[in-house]
Parts: structure tokens; sequence; C-alpha cells
């Protein structure tokens, strides 16, 4: 076992191993890899930023929402009706969606100031399940088309970047989507990171843990909650947007609009470790990844599937899929990010700076 | 320090954004466009002969011709294809209830191009078929293209579902790419101005929902009462608005309009009841996999309770399957519905030599227990065959480019196409291939259809 002093040179240069290898990986992708496999990144960090910000108020604050498919919905109807009604450039349409998800989670967080646990989970399922219904609505339909949707919500013509260059054809809209969709994940990631390292991210422990203690150390429960349903609302309404700009299609039968979206953002959540900042990240690539590979054994594969599900009429994904989360979750009952970090610590452990050591001493202003 | 870095890469994301939103958006439509609409229809003079799945004749003349010059790659729109063609297709293989309903759809769609490929259907030209699964998902729709793309696929045949299609349309049109025969029966298929490169192949639900007024009409005469029940999603709302369009035309009075949830499993009795209250002479019926029984069910019992009210139950082609309509058992019986297929079931059908030929195929590859799910996908692969086949002998030769011409310019019958009917498209003057249909009615008993009036074909262009 490797011993280093945090923030000492080895740990910075770990850090900066850390950073590269994450960097080389991202340019990797959509240099080196095929068009599909760049789409499924960018299906990935979709799915990622939602359940980022699902983790915002469920693994940090501890307010149970299975509501998070309506805000993913919002943003979605708001792209494409901003783009296809009026006309607006399909960039502009991430900041209304997410002004727009912003107040309809403060709205819809105003029940979490009286009630909490299953009580906030019910009231949080309705609005999953209200959501499509209200946009079939016959009286809303003159904005959202009811049950048929909007299609063909997508950038004409995309636009130059200085890095990118002119992109054409479907190779080019892949890799901008990628980094259009990676771009959002980092805002997201340091939008949670910012907001959870910061004092307010102190008060959503606080309340997570005890929120009567919380309450008496000072911490304001009602502001705090509405504007951390608020922010999380908007996060996941930016993931909605990257999702129709990316199919060019918004129904309320798509799936991470209805209800079975707010259940796959758990589980992507649950799966990678909940009340971590890179809990999400894990889980969204694994998921990603399993269910990409588990649909393509299809029901006549050979060997090993072949022999375990070849009784199965039909494809065995759906099986496959649910079994290898339940792997996981006994292996890693605190998630994949819980389970790297104690097979990480067998090898090095960073010993934390005693407290009350100087700032400059370390060259860490963190105050971690 | 530190923070002021960390906000400058907050403001250098943000930036990007803005960045995004400045892209160019002119609203200008990406889609090749088509050349001027031709008048001149095509003369592919098909035989009559409706138990003939090879009978194509010579080569279409220039009839409609897709413009590729503004295609991503010209070249390869128009490059030749040699030896084997790749149909790539997207299909609900696992996932849930659409899946046990559409799976066998893929299994005739392969089965077809086995058979054709045993028996030299296209001569020394090979077929193979990729199918991806998207679950009924249009999310995971254009992931599952764009894999088919990177594995080569030349064209796209038989995708499921309006949402999917609708999903990954812009990008096959702009890359010119075939999306034949799209497997829902929506209107927008029908746009060949603005989506040249996408077909459809079922009836169009605006066609059956004109196809059961005018039946309506016939029986009851101006003033006839009519209640809609449908499902509430795009293919309801699409066959609602249709059929209230064509309402007034054929003086039919609505009189009631229920809906359910393609999610419910509960049976609609509160939506039945509200029908029943209203007593009217006949019902649209526009449900879902597994509603289609429990909606007749209702009505049964409706019935039961409302002595003297004898209403006629129009249903949606959708539901028209002996499988389906089997688990309603005794509800069912003399239910009004439409089709442009054979039933293989019925003895006297499946003696038409074609059709015999595809059960017995079916059997020698133990798939003999889905047959009568598994045709659809054997005629869409059969109409993509056909398609195919122009389009080699053409003057062209096989080429995306002749292969979507030959689409558009098609009139071919296949094995399992109802005697008479003619799947046929003309540049943009017709844009739909089947638009004839046969208004039937379901015996409970015998679990057969009876042909009730005449094959309509007024409706095709």
């Amino acid at each position: 076992m490797w011993k280093i002093k945090e923030s000492s040179p080895q740990h910075w240069a770990l850090r900066v191993i850390g950073v590269a290898v994450i960097a080389i990986a991202v340019v990797w992708v959509p240099t080196q890899m095929s068009t599909s496999r760049i789409g499924q990144f960018s299906d990935a960090f979709v799915l990622i930023i939602a359940a980022m910000s699902l983790n915002l108020v469920l693994g940090f604050t501890g307010m149970i929402s299975i509501g998070h498919s309506a805000f993913f919905g919002v943003g979605g109807y708001t792209a494409a009706i901003l783009i296809k009604d009026h006309g607006w450039s399909p960039g502009y349409t991430f900041y209304a969606a997410a002004v727009v998800a912003f107040v309809v989670g403060c709205v819809i967080a105003l029940p979490a100031l009286r009630i909490k646990g299953i009580y906030l989970a019910l009231v949080t399922l309705a609005v999953a399940v209200l959501f499509p219904v209200l946009v079939k609505w016959k009286k809303l339909v003159w904005l959202t088309d009811g049950a048929k949707g909007i299609d063909s919500v997508r950038y004409d013509e995309l636009p130059v970047w200085p890095i990118l260059g002119e992109l054409k054809g479907r190779d080019g809209r892949a890799v901008f989507a990628y980094w259009l969709a990676f771009i959002v994940l980092v805002i997201t990631y340091l939008v949670c990171r910012g907001l959870v390292k910061s004092r307010f991210g102190r008060s959503l422990v606080a309340i997570r843990d005890n929120e009567t203690a919380a309450s008496v150390m000072g911490v304001n429960l009602t502001a705090t909650k509405v504007l951390v349903f608020g922010i999380s609302a908007s996060l996941c309404s930016l993931a909605g947007v990257l999702s129709t700009l990316r199919t060019g299609v918004v129904t309320p039968e798509g799936q991470y609009v209805t209800l079975l979206g707010s259940i796959v953002f758990l589980l992507i959540m649950v799966v990678g470790g909940a009340g971590t900042l890179w809990g999400p990240i894990v889980g969204g690539l694994v998921y990603v990844w399993l269910d990409n590979t588990t649909r393509g054994f299809g029901s006549n594969s050979d060997g090993i599937i072949g022999f375990l599900f070849g009784w199965a009429d039909q494809s065995p994904a759906t099986l496959i899929l649910g079994l290898a989360l339940i792997i996981i979750m006994f292996a890693a009952p605190f998630g994949l990010v819980g389970l790297i970090k104690k097979i990480w610590v067998k090898f090095v452990v960073v010993v934390p700076r005693p407290a009350g050591t100087p700032v400059a001493m370390t060259g860490d202003e963190s105050g971690r | 320090m530190k923070r002021i870095s960390k906000k400058l890469v907050a403001l250098t994301m943000a930036g990007a954004l803005v960045l995004a939103a400045c892209g160019g958006d002119d609203g200008g439509s990406d889609a090749p466009s088509t050349d001027a609409p031709s008048t001149e229809a095509p003369s592919t003079d098909a035989p009559t002969d409706s138990d003939a799945p090879t009978d194509t004749e010579a080569p279409a003349p220039a009839g409609w011709t897709v413009d590729t010059s503004a295609c991503v790659d010209p070249d390869a729109a128009n490059a030749p294809i040699e030896g084997t063609i790749k149909i790539g297709s997207a299909m609900p293989l696992s996932g849930g209830p659409a899946a046990a309903a559409f799976a066998p759809v893929k299994d005739g769609f392969e089965a077809f191009v086995q058979w054709a490929n045993e028996t030299g259907f296209l001569g020394d030209l090979q077929m193979e078929i990729q199918i991806e699964d998207d679950q009924y998902n249009k999310d995971l729709t254009p992931g599952a293209v764009e894999k088919l793309l990177d594995a080569n696929a030349d064209i796209f045949s038989g995708i499921i579902g309006s949402p999917n299609n609708a999903a990954v349309r812009d990008l096959l049109n702009e890359e010119c790419y075939p999306q034949l025969l799209a497997l829902t029966g929506s209107p927008e298929w029908g746009r060949a101005e603005d989506y040249p490169w996408t077909t459809g192949i079922l009836i169009p639900y605006t066609v059956e929902a004109k196809a059961y007024a005018a039946a309506i009409a016939d029986t009851y005469g101006e003033g006839a009462n009519v209640a809609l029940f449908t499902v509430n999603n795009e293919f309801g709302q699409v066959y609602v608005e249709a059929f209230k369009d064509v309402a007034p035309e054929y003086g039919i009075n609505i009189v009631d309009e229920q809906t359910n949830e393609a999610t419910d499993s509960a049976p609609p009795t509160a939506q039945v009841n509200s029908i029943a209250s209203n007593a009217p002479d006949a019902i649209m019926a526009v449900p879902l996999g597994a509603a289609c029984a429990a909606f007749l069910g209702e009505v049964a019992n409706a019935k039961a309770a409302n002595p003297g009210w004898e209403p006629q139950i129009y249903l949606t082609a959708t539901c028209a399957s002996s499988l389906i309509l089997g688990l309603a058992g005794a509800a069912a019986d003399g239910l009004y519905t439409a089709n442009n297929l054979v039933d293989v079931l019925d003895p006297e059908s499946a003696a038409i030599p074609s059709v015999a030929e595809y059960i017995s195929y079916m059997q020698s590859i133990g798939k003999d227990d889905i047959k009568t799910t598994a045709a659809a996908g054997w005629h869409t692969a059969e109409m993509t065959a056909l398609i195919i086949k122009q389009a080699l002998e053409s003057p062209e030769g096989l080429t995306r480019a002749s292969i979507i011409n030959a689409a558009r310019n098609f009139d071919q019958v296949g094995s399992l196409t109802r005697p008479n009917v003619r799947m046929k498209m003309n540049g943009l003057d017709d844009q739909f291939i089947a638009e004839s249909l046969q208004v039937i009615q379901y015996d409970a008993e015998t679990k057969l259809f009876t042909d009730i009036g005449e094959l309509i074909t007024e409706f095709e262009s």
C-alpha cells in the first residue's frame, strides 16, 4: 500500500494523470471511434446529466424524486416548441428550457416543504405520471401537438466551431452532438460540484442527514429545498433538450419523458453511487454499455448466452440487463464508485491534511 | 485564484453553448429536394395474377426520379451495389409488450430473405438482413440505425413505429439512404416533396378511416350516430382526426369520444359505459394490443346491460388478427375491420399457391406457430425485394438512388396480398403503396373473416 499526503506532489501527480487519462479518452472517442459508438457516448452523456440532476436532490439532499422524467420532458418540449413554432436557433433553447424547468421545479418543490420520504416520492410520482397526460391534453394540443408529438427538431445547419471546423453529414452531426453533450455535461458537473462543495452543499447534506438539526443550525429549509429542486429540474431539462436534438422527435410516449425515464435516471444514479459526484458518470456509462451490449444478443445467440438463455422465445436482453444490474448492486452496494474507492484504498491511501493546517503550507485553497 | 479559474472554465463552457446557440439555423430544410413532379405514370404493367410473387416486369421507365445533388455524398447514392445488398431495420425485439407483438415480424422478414436467397429470387444478388433492437423506443432508434450504417447497410426497410421512423427520417434523407416501407400507417410517410427517401407500407390510417366512414354511411345513410374509442397516442390521434375530417362528408354525427392510455391494463369499462349511454349506431374503435380484446369484452357487457342496443363495431386493422380477436372470444363476433392481405388461416386463401408456399416454408423452418403474425414481415420483405429487383433491372442498375426511384414508380402484387390488390406508388401523384382494402367481418365461431362488399380501390391515387 502506498501512502501519500493530501496535496503533496505525489497526490498532485496522481490527479494530473487522472485528468490526462480522462482528457485523452474524451478526445479519443470522437476522433477514433465509429459514428455509432460516438452516438452511444452522446446518449450516455444525456442520461448522465439527468442522473446528476437527480443526484443533487436525492443523493445529496435526501429528497426522493421520481418525477425527473417530467423535467426532462419540459426541456424537450420547450426546445421543440421554440425551434419549430418560433424559429429559435437550437442553442438558445438550452437557456429557455433551464429557466422554464427551474420555475416548474420550484413549484413542484412546494409540497416538499411539508412532506418527505415516501410521501414526497408519491407526489413526484404523480408529476411523472401527469406530465405525458398533460402534454396530450386537448386544450394544450395547439402547443404540444398532442399525442403526435413534434418532429424534425434539429440543427438544419451545424454551427461552425473553432476547433471542430465545418462538420457535415452524419459523422459531423455525431461529432457535434458528442461535443455539445459533453459541454453540457461538464457544465452540469461543475454546477453540481460547485453547489456540493459550497456552504449551500453542506446545507443540503445537513438536511439529508437530520432536517431538524439542520434547521437548528440555521439552515433555511424552505429556501434550500426549493432552490435545489429548481436547480435540479433546470439541469435535467438540459438533458431533455439534448435528447430532442439528438432524435429530432419529442412525443409524450417517449421513454425518458414517462415514468420509465425517472426509473432509468434513478437506476443510473444508484448503480454509479448515490451522493457522489462521479456516481452518475460511472453509472451512466455502464448502463448504456450494458443496454447496448445486451440488446445485441438477440434471441438466437451462440455461445454462453445461447446456452443460458436459448430457452427464451424472445430476445433475453432485458432479462440479462436486469440480472447484470442485480449482480452489480450485490457486489457494490454503495455503487460502482464506492466499489472503486474500496479497491483503490488497497493500493493507495491519501492521508488527509491535519485539521488546522494553514492553506499556504499545502498550496490548497479548497479547504477540503 | 483557483476560484477565478473555475469561473473562467464555467464561462468558457457557457460561451461554447452560446456558440452552439449562434449556430446557423436558417430555417431551411436539409432534406434533398426532388425534381419537378412527373406527370408521367409508370408503365410497369404488372400482371393481375395474385399468386405470383415473382412477377416483376420490364424495367420501369423514367418516371419520378430522386435528386441526389443535395445528398451528403451524391456519388455514394449513385454507386452500384453488387454481390450482396445489405438491408437494415430497427424493430422492438425486447423490453416489453411491443416486443411480444412485433418480434414475429422480424421472423417473417428474415424468413423471406432466406427463402429469396435460396430460390435465387434476385438472381446472383444476395440479400443480407440485419435487424437491430430499438425496444420500440424512439430514443434508441438513431443509435440502432447508426450502427447499421457503420455496418454498411445499403438500404433500410420495415422500421416499426411512427416516432421511431421519424427519429431517423432526417438523417436517412440527408444521407440519401432509402428508408423503405415504414411499418406504420401514419400519413407522414406521404411527404415525398420533403422526404423523398422515405415511404410507408401500411394502409394509411386516413384511408382506413374513410373506408369505415363510407361503410357506415352505406348501412345507416345520412345521420348515422357514431362513437369513437381510441388509444390516446399518435396512432389514435391521427385516426380520430382522419375520421372526424370525413364524417361530415358522409353525414355522420359523432356522439361520443372516449380514449384509453396505451399503458392501461384495466378494461375500459367507464369509457364503454359512456358510449353505451349515447346508444350510437356504430362504434369506431382504435385500441392497441391487448386493449382490442378488452374493449370488445366491455362492449359485450354493455350490450347485455342495455338490451336492444346492437351497435356495429368497426375495429382498426391493427387489431384484425385471429390471434387478438381469438382472445375476445364471442365478443368479437360480427365486428367489421379491413385488410389488404389474405388471412393465412383461411383454408380458401391458404390454397392460393403463393400463400401455400409461404405456409409451407414457415413450416419447414419451424415457424408455423407464428405464420399469421409473421405475414406482415414476409410481405414487407417481399415488397422490398420486388423494389430491389425493379431497380436491378433498371437502366441505371442497382444503386441507392435507383432503389428509391423504383419504390416510387412501383406497381406489383405480393404473394400475400388479396386478389386484385395492387401495391403501387407513382411519384408525387401517389405516395402511398397500399390504398386498396377490403372491409371484412369476423366470425367468432370459425375464427375467420368474410368479405363485405367489393374491394375498395377508390382511394388509390
